[in-house]
């Protein structure tokens, strides 16, 4: 800035600084004076000079112009109504979470509740079979006296060491290899004659149980006395 | 801003009201279109209305940040509409905006004037975009090298560089379409 003081500018460095002469804040004093001064002997920086404080006033005049220019009222109005339009979903997502939440935590609380006594109940179950086995064989056989109808007790029996001692009925073939079931029955022996199997006369009015071997397609295919006749 | 925010309506158009104005004019002067001008500033709102969370007040001002996505938006409505001079601009009532009558203009004064201001206008609009950015700043909204610097975010040199080849352009042009250029008229 010093040798501005004490020199002169050429054209070149007016032009570098001519269009800020008029702004106070742009430049410093020693500057601006080298320049006036040039300007002073100078006509062709002058004219620029000139040049640039005239349309420097018609931008000005243009600024001036547009000074008061604003968006129009209708921009406020789309505004605002994206605004309430926006604010209004967000009230409403924020109700459908705090509800989802709601509903996610009411049936957690539910399951946790349920799962609690079951597991409750299984437990005190348990204990009641664990207290109550060395009885259970009697209990079951008075249940299953109690329970059976007076003709027919029907047995599910699945194992096939029960096979062994049943006699075929004559025409049948039995597969032991296919799951049958066991049906036991309480029938006059005298009805063993319509299975095809020999009766003694004497005793065909006496009660017994016999176990039938049925087949998949529902007929005897044999028979055996049963065991804990009584 | 913070209770614009959370859904205060009223916050929000204050809001909008203290800055729509400058907004506005920033993207009138700089695209030359009032409607351009309304689209930007209307952007500019929708923009803050769907993502308040873009501001943070440790990184600057409410006016500093709508500055600049204005500025973003105006940028690209240039990109798209490269060179749009405008037809008569009109305010809402329909009257037109420019040159206020005053008592001594005669109408042959005042249709020169108005010509002359479609051509100054022309010739803002006719300059580079970063040119006529600091042009519009400076000269138009008359702010200090130093705003301009912080609103833009570049060094203030960077403002100055070209503020001086967006004025010279300017005033080849101005030049030019004078009947008598001026610089002829003072040489000879």
């Amino acid at each position: 800035m010093e040798m501005f003081g004490k020199q002169q500018m050429n054209c070149e460095q007016v032009e570098a600084i001519v269009f800020d002469l008029d702004r106070d804040s742009a430049l410093d004093a020693p500057e601006r004076a080298a320049a006036l001064s040039h300007l002073s002997h100078c006509s062709r920086c002058a004219a620029l000079q000139e040049s640039w404080q005239a349309a420097r006033e018609e931008l000005r005049t243009l600024g001036e112009a547009t000074l008061e220019a604003a968006a129009p009222a209708r921009v406020e109005m789309r505004l605002r109504q994206e605004f309430r339009t926006k604010h209004r979903t967000m009230v409403v997502r924020r109700g459908t979470m705090v509800a989802a939440w709601a509903l996610a935590a009411a049936a957690l609380i539910v399951g946790l509740v349920g799962w609690r006594n079951w597991e409750q109940s299984r437990r005190a179950e348990t204990a009641k079979q664990t207290k109550a086995e060395p009885n259970a064989p009697a209990s079951s056989e008075v249940a299953a006296s109690q329970t059976q109808p007076a003709d027919i007790l029907a047995a599910a029996l699945s194992s096939a060491d029960d096979l062994g001692d049943f006699t075929p009925l004559p025409g049948a073939a039995p597969d032991l290899t296919e799951p049958s079931e066991i049906l036991r029955v309480r029938m006059e022996r005298g009805s063993l004659g319509a299975l095809g199997l020999p009766v003694n006369e004497q005793s065909a009015g006496d009660w017994i149980q016999v176990d039938l071997l049925v087949g998949n397609d529902g007929l005897p295919e044999a028979v055996r006395l049963a065991q804990e006749e009584n | 801003m913070r209770r614009a925010a959370q859904g205060d309506e009223e916050a929000f158009a204050l809001l909008y009201r203290r800055h729509q104005g400058a907004l506005y004019r920033f993207a009138l002067r700089m695209t030359g279109s009032a409607w351009g001008a309304e689209e930007i500033v209307q952007d500019v709102f929708m923009t803050l209305i769907r993502a308040p969370k873009k501001y943070d007040p440790e990184r600057g001002s409410v006016g500093a940040l709508l500055f600049g996505i204005a500025r973003n938006r105006v940028m690209k409505h240039l990109e798209r509409i490269p060179r749009e001079v405008p037809l008569e601009e009109k305010n809402e009532d329909g009257s037109g905006a420019g040159i206020v009558l005053q008592d001594n203009f005669t109408p042959a004064k005042w249709m020169e004037a108005r010509e002359r201001m479609h051509q100054v206008r022309a010739a803002v609009l006719d300059l580079p975009a970063e040119f006529r950015e600091a042009v519009v700043m400076c000269e138009l909204d008359e702010m200090s090298y130093e705003e301009a610097a912080q609103m833009i975010g570049c060094p203030i040199g960077t403002i100055r560089s070209r503020l001086h080849r967006g004025r010279a352009l300017l005033l080849a042009k101005l030049e030019l379409l004078r009947d008598v250029p001026r610089r002829m008229k003072v040489a000879r």
